[in-house]
């Protein structure tokens, strides 16, 4: 789980995140670039692993998606410095800045990509591609976005979100597209403000790191590891508590950040894309509940020779999180006395 | 052993029970006192929810009936149900039974009403299906449906009555009559009555609840179950006197003891003669209390009890004796065999024809005779007097058919009678089913009605009864010959003979409704269209969507790139021009 001590990791780790602060804290669109260049080929060693066929293919595919995404990025900045200085106006050229922004961000007309790589990736690397990757991209569009053409995003992404994820047995595909539709819900509180989005953001990340930790810890990648795996009945509703958490059911955390964001895309006369999000937020609950609740109820077997067994320290951080992700809505009403 | 049966100490206890509520009756009539306790539960919104109780002579002589009956049917369990194996649950349940009757009896409260009445409706329920055959499920469930109409209907009148900010409908009989809300109300209790005691539209389940144990019909079917509805509705009855709704009553009421009264003259059942004898009682307390006279009602509803009560304690213990047939075409000669019984049973019956000076005589011959005085059409006039006729003939011929004759079911056998457990139970009713009548007239009414008839009309109610045993002994000795002739009015005998339909009507009258529009609501709505464009078409659509989406991960890496710069090209040109 915890990424390898490795002095050359923790390098490419150190630069990945400052590449990304490089890019959302300066003040013209070509530092943006050269922050969003550094990052990407921060990631590729992080990724890329020699004992792995996978992951090298993943590295590639990401540097080839990414590359093209940047390449349109600067021309396009540059076409947009040519043509209309720098006045921001909505047209095509928003509209191409925004396309490219979303291939990088792996949003749904461009998100073939996102799927497929995360098939490769380890389970850390891929909460570091689900949550901090999404950071740059996301910043910048808020900087320059032209609101009918995300709103159609916005759209499409909860709906290819849903519809995709519901026939994969691969839980990082699942996650996957969980996140192309979380993304829908983080370019919705986008539209509105972008201290929504960092609150979306970080209870998004934090729900989604408790799942990678856990999944990482126990090796599983596929669903139907979950059936065969002899698991401490507390572990499985650890999974059960932050599925559904992650999926917004109401009394937990996962709820809170999507019904401050319905309640502001109410009030900010959405309420078409508000529509959308929540029936298709219902779909990847589906499929979130269908994931542990076979494992749960029907169908477990227990193996003798293979038992999971958790450091305590690991589970009480589990616990700890899962605690946080259960009670959080009534925790955060204490810090508002 | 005998000591320390639960039947023996549950019984006794009622029985001394019985005798305090005596004293207490005594106490409250020669004082003239009524105490009512109110306990406030919770008040809300200027709505109080109240446990009232009053304790009058009322509701203290109904009480001292109940559980002296109550007290004599758990000595009589102890050797009709011996055999049982939960002897303590069937216990239990007569318990519980008697205790939420006392609940109705002592409340004053439209809640705490509905306590007691829903605990009699569910503990009758329990005690109908007791023997656990599909026959007695089906009645416990006709039992328990019609009853659970009569909670409905009070259940409304709760709700039309919180206008009134609290449920002590005691307080507003006088005070709220003119009120309309007060007569929907009146209204809704009066149907809730109806369903209790087994008023016409309602009445097929009491025959039906015959499927129970014995002493279960002694004391729920006879004389506490099925008067709660009239003791309601006597607490009620300042709120009808000169209202239009308690016609519909006096009507329906008076039917239902012409309708029990030819119905039990074609019933062959022994439990079910007794049932449609009660019913027709029933229809004469409903109708000389919607006459007005709930005094009167009262009166009859005490003297009907204490017979009725002994009157299926001995069928009880000569069904036990028949092994456990009930047909009375089976038996015949058993005043030969079962002296002591025989006794019981005559007196009881003779007490129910009104033989004078038994029971009976004091209360129907005393509501007969202010019929007559009063204001009356001629249908409810003969309604009367033909069922008053029609008790005589039944009562001579269930007589007729069990003690004279010969006896009918086997060549050898013997009769005897079993033990004194039931006969001492019943021995106690015995005295009261002589004596209740003239203790209670000269208890209860301070002074005596006056009547004032002719002749002919005084003497109306000596004609009728005679003519009535008459038609009962002819009938009983017909031959099978003559029998046979009423194929001739096969129609009109199968109408008659089978409650008016009733049965029909509440059972397959409802349920065909019902169930084949519930039959075509579930293929058409629940495995039709709803389920195709709801659940099952959600799904479905998902699920074509997911895997079609699925073909365009197939695709080649190289194909997603070149689409992504297409989808740039595109708007560039768009830029462009």
């Amino acid at each position: 789980m915890y990424p390898s001590l490795n002095s050359n990791k923790m390098f490419f780790y150190f630069i990945l995140f400052l590449s990304t602060l490089i890019s959302i804290s300066s003040n013209s669109w070509l530092g943006c670039w050269v922050g969003l260049e550094i990052n990407l080929l921060s990631f590729i060693p992080l990724i890329s692993n020699t004992n792995n066929m996978m992951s090298s293919e993943a590295s590639l595919k990401y540097f080839l998606t990414q590359s093209i995404a940047s390449i349109n990025f600067l021309f396009f900045i540059l076409l947009k410095l040519m043509w209309m200085k720098n006045f921001m106006l909505n047209n095509s050229i928003s509209i191409l800045i925004n396309s490219s922004l979303l291939m990088k961000m792996g949003s749904t007309p461009f998100h073939f990509w996102f799927p497929n790589i995360i098939e490769g990736l380890s389970w850390f690397n891929s909460f570091i591609l689900m949550s901090w990757q999404k950071i740059a991209p996301m910043i910048l569009l808020s900087y320059y976005f032209y609101s009918k053409f995300i709103i159609i995003i916005i759209i499409m992404n909860s709906i290819i979100g849903a519809i995709g994820g519901l026939n994969q047995s691969s839980l990082r595909k699942i996650m996957a597209f969980s996140s192309i539709n979380n993304l829908s819900w983080m370019l919705a509180s986008l539209l509105i403000s972008e201290n929504l989005w960092i609150f979306y953001f970080m209870m998004y990340s934090f729900l989604i790191m408790i799942l990678c930790l856990l999944f990482n810890s126990m090796n599983l990648f596929y669903i139907n590891q979950l059936f065969f795996f002899n698991m401490n009945y507390g572990i499985k509703f650890l999974f059960l508590i932050n599925f559904l958490s992650l999926g917004g059911l109401p009394p937990f955390l996962g709820f809170y950040s999507k019904w401050i964001i319905i309640n502001f895309l109410i009030f900010n006369n959405f309420p078409m894309v508000c529509f959308f999000l929540i029936m298709m937020s219902l779909i990847i609950l589906f499929f979130y509940i269908r994931i542990i609740y076979s494992s749960f109820l029907f169908n477990n077997l227990n193996l003798k020779w293979i038992s999971i067994k958790l450091k305590n320290k690991q589970l009480f951080f589990y616990t700890l999180s899962s605690l946080i992700s259960i009670f959080g809505i009534i925790f955060s009403t204490f810090f508002f006395m | 052993m005998w000591m320390s049966s639960i039947c023996f100490i549950w019984g006794v206890f009622f029985f001394f029970l019985s005798l305090f509520m005596f004293y207490w009756v005594i106490y409250l009539m020669m004082n003239n006192i009524v105490y009512f306790l109110e306990w406030e539960v919770i008040s809300f919104n200027s709505v109080k929810i109240e446990m009232g109780v009053l304790f009058d002579w009322m509701s203290m002589l109904f009480m001292m009936f109940v559980f002296l009956i109550s007290s004599v049917v758990i000595l009589y369990s102890k050797s009709y149900m011996s055999s049982e194996l939960n002897l303590n649950r069937f216990i239990m349940l007569v318990i519980m039974f008697v205790l939420s009757m006392a609940l109705l009896i002592i409340s004053p409260n439209m809640i705490s009403i509905l306590l007691g009445w829903d605990g009699l409706g569910l503990v009758s329920y329990c005690l109908v299906i007791y023997y656990q055959n599909i026959k007695s499920f089906n009645a416990g469930m006709l039992t328990a449906l019609s009853n659970r109409i009569g909670d409905v209907l009070i259940l409304m009148s709760i709700s039309w009555m919180m206008n009134y900010g609290s449920w002590n409908f005691y307080f507003y009989l006088e005070f709220m009559k003119n009120d309309f809300e007060m007569l929907v109300i009146g209204g809704l209790i009066m149907a809730a009555a109806m369903t209790k005691s087994a008023q016409i539209p309602f009445s097929s389940w009491l025959p039906a609840a015959m499927a129970a144990p014995t002493p279960v019909s002694a004391l729920v079917h006879s004389s506490t179950l099925v008067t709660a509805g009239v003791y309601l509705l006597i607490r009620f009855n300042y709120l009808f006197i000169d209202s239009y709704i308690i016609n519909i009553l006096l009507l329906l009421s008076g039917l239902t003891m012409f309708m029990a009264g030819i119905s039990a003259n074609y019933e062959f059942d022994l439990k079910k003669i007794i049932a449609l004898s009660t019913l027709s009682q029933l229809g004469l307390m409903m109708s000389i209390l919607s006459m007005g006279m709930g005094d009167l009602a009262f009166f009859h509803l005490l003297t009907h009890a204490m017979f009725k009560a002994l009157l299926f304690m001995c069928a009880g213990l000569i069904i036990h004796m028949f092994n456990d047939i009930q047909d009375i075409r089976y038996m015949g000669g058993i005043s030969l065999y079962l002296p002591l019984t025989s006794l019981c049973f005559n007196i009881a019956n003779m007490a129910l024809c009104g033989i004078p000076f038994l029971a009976g005589f004091y209360s129907k011959d005393l509501i007969l005779e202010v019929v007559m005085m009063s204001n009356l059409n001629l249908f409810v006039f003969f309604l009367y007097f033909i069922s008053t006729g029609l008790t005589v003939f039944y009562s001579f011929r269930l007589s007729m058919y069990l003690m004279v004759g010969d006896y009918n079911l086997m060549s050898v056998y013997n009769l005897y009678e079993e033990d004194y457990v039931m006969l001492k139970s019943m021995f106690i009713l015995l005295v009261m089913s002589v004596v209740s009548g003239g203790m209670l007239v000269w208890m209860i009414f301070p002074y005596p009605y006056m009547i004032y008839l002719s002749l002919n009309m005084k003497l109306m109610v000596v004609y009728v009864s005679l003519l009535g045993g008459l038609m009962g002994y002819l009938v009983s000795v017909m031959k099978i010959y003559s029998l046979n002739k009423f194929i001739i009015t096969y129609k009109l005998s199968s109408f008659l003979g089978v409650m008016w339909f009733l049965p029909n009507l509440s059972t397959y009258g409802l349920n065909y409704i019902f169930l084949s529009l519930g039959g075509k609501m579930f293929k058409n709505l629940d495995m039709g269209w709803i389920e195709l464009y709801s659940v099952r078409g959600i799904s479905l659509i998902l699920k074509k969507n997911s895997i079609f989406y699925n073909f365009f991960h197939m695709n080649n890496f190289k194909i997603y790139l070149f689409s992504f710069i297409m989808w740039m090209v595109m708007f560039l040109f768009m830029l462009i021009i």
